[in-house]
């Protein structure tokens, strides 16, 4: 592995090696050992017994796994609604920021960012707080006004939506203004020069030109929605509960082989998804 | 894709959401707001596969945790759990609709002394679910003294291999068990007589765990403990090693029963639920799963004789027993203490 | 490192018409409504009280933060700042006493006289606190757990930085195949769910897992390690599942170095150790500063970690302010907890802005 270093640095280049492999090795340890250990067949998880597929047949097929895989089907559901209203804001906003001169930008820039680097467990409160406000209220007015006896505002998959968005369209939107920033300017100009209209330009020439950076901010969206739990945890209700809630319930109540059968689902598809972030990179290359 | 089109469709997508949530409650749904390892998987698909009703099963840890978000939510949940402290608070505090009872015929089945309970004595707010008792796990096979109460649970030889649930209230009364509190007391005056001894207790407890506490016995991480009656059980069920014990300074017994929220929206839905765990056959596949004390005289002539003469289930002899009663504010008096507790180095 | 989320002037030359603002209306209205509002409803309700069943009730009432910020933290304020002065003080003679130990001192750490003074007597102070917080009889809950919860975040912080730090030196500089083969590896656990990482430490950690099996086995201990659930477990589960946000961003610094300064650093003959840390390291700051946000900020609310493998004894304050939104059913209190967490939050923050754009 040529790591840039003079020679006779060769030393500090051997250390610099083996100390990220062992590093790699501690990143990868509990990985490898949930997947090794979702095809033994001991349920208590340390001895092994012997190999087996039982585990992934009885993830779909086992009544009791019923809720992890109801999750499972909620995560993606939400996820993919997320990445759609994360791309669109966040494109939408890229664009906007680049093309005109807001009055308070610091202000703005503050607002965007804070969501992304906030602590979760603050954002989750603060949203319960929030939802839970206006549902009572909407609730009241909806009923005093006489449009419903019920009480239909609530916490659901609505408001799990709504919670991931806002923190997953500033990913998108900085992906976005970064490729925004290595743009011709003349790009549009051109177009609109040969008779198109703003928007023309925009869709046609702008659009294709940051694709790879909104489908890596939809990447992003994506995971970050599926492997949201604290912020989740708290704007949830019964009717949305996303797989890592499903899995923090279970997890609680302790070893469960089938765990481990849907986490190496779950890094098999990520691993898929790293990859193929990868490759989109190199579309611009 | 135009640009207006697309701007369009996602003020759909968003309005069409809103819309959603708001949209009458589906008929077939029934919202189910439990304790985690109370209700099988297999009682509410038995009840789904004969309804063709949806149940979505949110669970909680403690009562307390039930009633936060209840409040927080008024008219989400159709069935709740409570205890029978909460019960009163709730009643109290009208918060429970009352069960009609024309649409719970199998109520008969009932052991006639689960039909007149001090928090709902007409029965009109709650039927019982399972009861049962706290109390104390021994892993014999590692443990050779005799257990007798909490005095000998928290000594400093167990230390850093005890569980305790992790229930702010539990523990504060077992403390005032031994000091001859009476544990519906909760003031300031007992609490600071409580807080030398509970503080000592902690320090000696490995891990708090309120779902599932029999795993720590599984997995060997500790040799004794308190924990809930079912629980014990469970741990008996599996290998007799595990001894439950009545603490002789007392301890409490409890009453969990399912209760309708006002305003729930799925009310009739709620009643079909109800009369359905009333039947013998479902009761018992409760107590098989969750072998705590089944109130249902009818379901407890289907348990097998070793189901019966699980002593954590069905425990013998005439223990001190008291029932928790609703303390109000101070329960978060309680919490702070606990957590002060258990802060300290 | 602050991605600047700003009007590009090159570009944005117009100022928006009609049309800009109308289109800029979703996302104003999205982060007013949630970003904005909740912050706002939130400090509302940290004036509120509960009532004896939970709900909120609208009256104002400053009883919340009394309850956090308790008189004798004036006592504990004043003593701790003398502390810190004596040590200050104490520094500062020494070194301006003796100039030669001084410069040694300096060289190797790469610091001023003032940063070093600073350093150590803001050590001394913080030691001074936490040793009157952990002796309050009462009323010390929230800062003694604020203290336990900045105390792991900080020192995990720390060990990823160290740990960190090679690795994404040698990512850094490996070769441009090579480095995205490494990077990839990287990223996997890094968008891994993190709860089904911690979980997968249960397995390893306890009594007969994975660890003790294999030490006990190869005969290195006699007993088994009793180390699941406790408080060490739940450090090396937060420091494995933050590392790959240390990593990233020095990563990202290192891969922009300017090949021939580092040439340079190693050929003036100086040694490794003085070749990076007067050289390598102040070069990438701004991926180490990055780093340490990602990571210390995301910990100190961190409480599912702890939840798992912690055996829930000891409270974070990511627990506490959980509990009040469950068992203890004040949400008030868990408003105000918020709040005051938000300010510290907001405070660091700016503080490593300003430095960062100082620079």
């Amino acid at each position: 592995m040529a790591v840039r270093i003079p020679r006779g640095m060769k030393l500090v280049n051997l250390l610099l090696g083996s100390w990220t492999s062992v590093v790699m090795l501690f990143l990868y340890l509990p990985i490898i050992v949930l997947i090794v250990y979702s095809f033994n067949v001991s349920r208590l998880n340390v001895r092994w017994e012997g190999f087996t597929l039982a585990w992934y047949t009885r993830l779909f097929t086992d009544p009791k796994n019923a809720p992890l895989i109801e999750s499972l089907k909620m995560s993606l559901k939400i996820a993919v609604v997320v990445t759609v209203l994360s791309v669109i804001l966040g494109t939408i906003g890229a664009w906007l920021l680049y093309r005109y001169r807001f009055p308070l930008p610091r202000l703005m820039s503050t607002l965007i960012f804070i969501p992304m680097i906030i602590p979760e467990i603050i954002m989750g409160i603060s949203l319960l707080i929030f939802f839970v406000t206006v549902s009572s209220w909407g609730n009241l007015l909806l009923r005093t006004m006489h449009i419903t006896t019920s009480n239909p505002l609530s916490l659901g998959i609505t408001t799990v939506i709504i919670a991931h968005v806002t923190f997953c369209f500033p990913f998108v939107l900085i992906a976005v203004q970064a490729r925004l920033a290595g743009v011709d300017p003349s790009l549009e100009e051109a177009a609109m020069d040969l008779g198109a209209t703003p928007l023309k330009a925009f869709l046609y020439v702008m659009v294709p030109y940051l694709l790879p950076a909104i489908v890596s901010g939809a990447l992003m969206s994506f995971t970050l929605s599926m492997d949201e739990l604290i912020v989740t945890y708290f704007t949830a209700s019964a009717k949305s509960q996303t797989l890592p809630l499903v899995i923090f319930g279970m997890v609680k109540v302790g070893l469960n082989p089938s765990l481990n059968a849907i986490s190496t689902l779950f890094i098999a598809a990520t691993a898929l998804l790293v990859v193929a972030a990868e490759w989109v990179k190199n579309w611009n290359k | 894709m135009k640009f207006r089109h697309a701007f369009a469709f996602a003020i759909a997508v968003v309005a069409s959401l809103v819309l959603a949530s708001l949209a009458r409650a589906d008929d077939k749904e029934l919202n189910l707001f439990a304790w985690s390892e109370y209700v099988p998987q297999s009682v509410i698909d038995g009840f789904t596969k004969e309804t063709g009703i949806k149940v979505n099963y949110e669970k909680y840890a403690s009562n307390e945790e039930m009633l936060s978000k209840l409040l927080a939510q008024p008219g989400q949940y159709d069935l709740v759990q409570p205890s029978e402290y909460t019960i009163e608070a709730l009643v109290k505090k009208d918060l429970l609709a009352p069960l009609d009872k024309s649409k719970l015929s199998n109520l008969k089945n009932l052991a006639p002394e689960f039909t007149k309970l001090g928090h709902d004595p007409e029965g009109k707010y709650s039927v019982p679910w399972m009861s049962g008792t706290v109390g104390i796990v021994v892993n014999t096979e590692k443990v050779k003294d005799e257990i007798t109460g909490y005095k000998d649970v928290f000594q400093p030889k167990f230390a850093n291999n005890i569980v305790a649930l992790d229930d702010a209230r539990e523990l504060v009364s077992w403390v005032m068990d031994v000091k001859g509190i009476p544990v519906n007391e909760v003031n300031e005056k007992n609490l600071a007589a409580v807080k030398p001894m509970l503080g000592q207790w902690m320090k000696l407890i490995k891990v708090y765990d309120s779902d599932s506490p029999k795993t720590h016995f599984l997995n060997g991480d500790v040799v004794i403990g308190v924990v809930w009656s079912g629980e014990a059980a469970l741990l008996y069920k599996q290998d007799k090693k595990f001894k439950y014990v009545l603490p002789a300074e007392g301890t409490h017994q409890f009453i969990d029963s399912l209760a309708i929220p006002k305003g729930a929206p799925h009310l009739d839905n709620a009643h079909q639920f109800i009369n359905y765990i009333l039947r013998p056959e479902v009761s018992k596949l409760v107590s098989e799963e969750f072998p705590y004390t089944n109130p249902n005289a009818e379901a407890r002539k289907l348990l097998t004789p070793e189901q019966l003469g699980n002593p954590a289930s069905f425990p013998t002899g005439s223990p001190k027993m008291e029932i928790f009663h609703d303390i109000g504010k101070s329960a978060s008096a309680i919490d702070e203490l606990v957590t002060d507790l258990k802060s300290q180095k | 490192m602050t991605p600047d989320i700003n009007s590009n002037p090159a570009t944005a030359t117009r100022r928006p018409g009609v049309r800009g603002w109308l289109l800029m209306t979703p996302l104003l209205a999205w982060l007013f409504a949630f970003v904005v509002a909740p912050t706002l409803i939130m400090l509302v309700y940290s004036f509120c009280e509960r009532d004896d069943i939970g709900q909120v009730v609208f009256t104002f009432s400053l009883d919340n933060y009394r309850k956090i910020f308790v008189p004798q933290y004036y006592g504990i304020l004043a003593w701790s700042l003398g502390a810190a002065a004596a040590v200050a003080g104490f520094l500062a003679f020494g070194f301006y006493a003796d100039e030669s130990l001084s410069y040694k001192l300096f060289d190797l750490t790469g610091m001023t006289r003032r940063q070093l003074i600073a350093l150590v007597a803001g050590a001394a102070g913080y030691c001074a606190m936490r040793e009157q917080v952990y002796a309050m009889e009462s009323g010390g809950n929230f800062l003694r757990i604020l203290f336990i919860s900045v105390e792991l975040a900080a020192i995990c912080t720390v060990i990823c930085a160290l740990v960190g730090y090679p690795v994404a030196y040698f990512l850094g500089r490996a070769s441009e195949s090579n480095r995205n083969k490494l990077m990839m590896l990287v990223m996997i656990p890094f968008w891994t769910n993190f709860l089904i990482r911690t979980y997968a430490w249960i397995t390893i950690l306890s009594k007969e897992g994975l660890l003790n099996t294999f030490l006990l086995s190869a005969h290195i201990i006699k007993e088994p390690f009793d180390i699941m659930p406790s408080t060490l477990a739940v450090y090396i589960g937060t420091v494995y599942t933050f590392l790959p946000f240390m990593i990233l961003p020095i990563y990202g610094s290192v891969e922009k170095l300017d090949n021939s300064l580092i040439e340079a650093a190693f050929d003036l003959g100086a040694g490794p150790v003085r070749a990076f840390s007067n050289i390598i390291v102040p070069l990438t700051r701004p991926g180490i500063v990055a780093g340490i946000l990602l990571v210390f900020i995301p910990a100190v609310g961190m409480f599912a970690i702890n939840d798992v493998l912690g055996g829930r004894k000891v409270p974070l304050i990511g627990n506490k302010i959980d509990t009040q939104f469950k068992s203890a059913r004040d949400m008030p209190f868990g408003a105000a907890l918020g709040i005051i967490l938000l300010l510290l939050f907001a405070v660091a923050f700016f503080l490593t802005l300003r430095k960062e754009e100082k620079n």
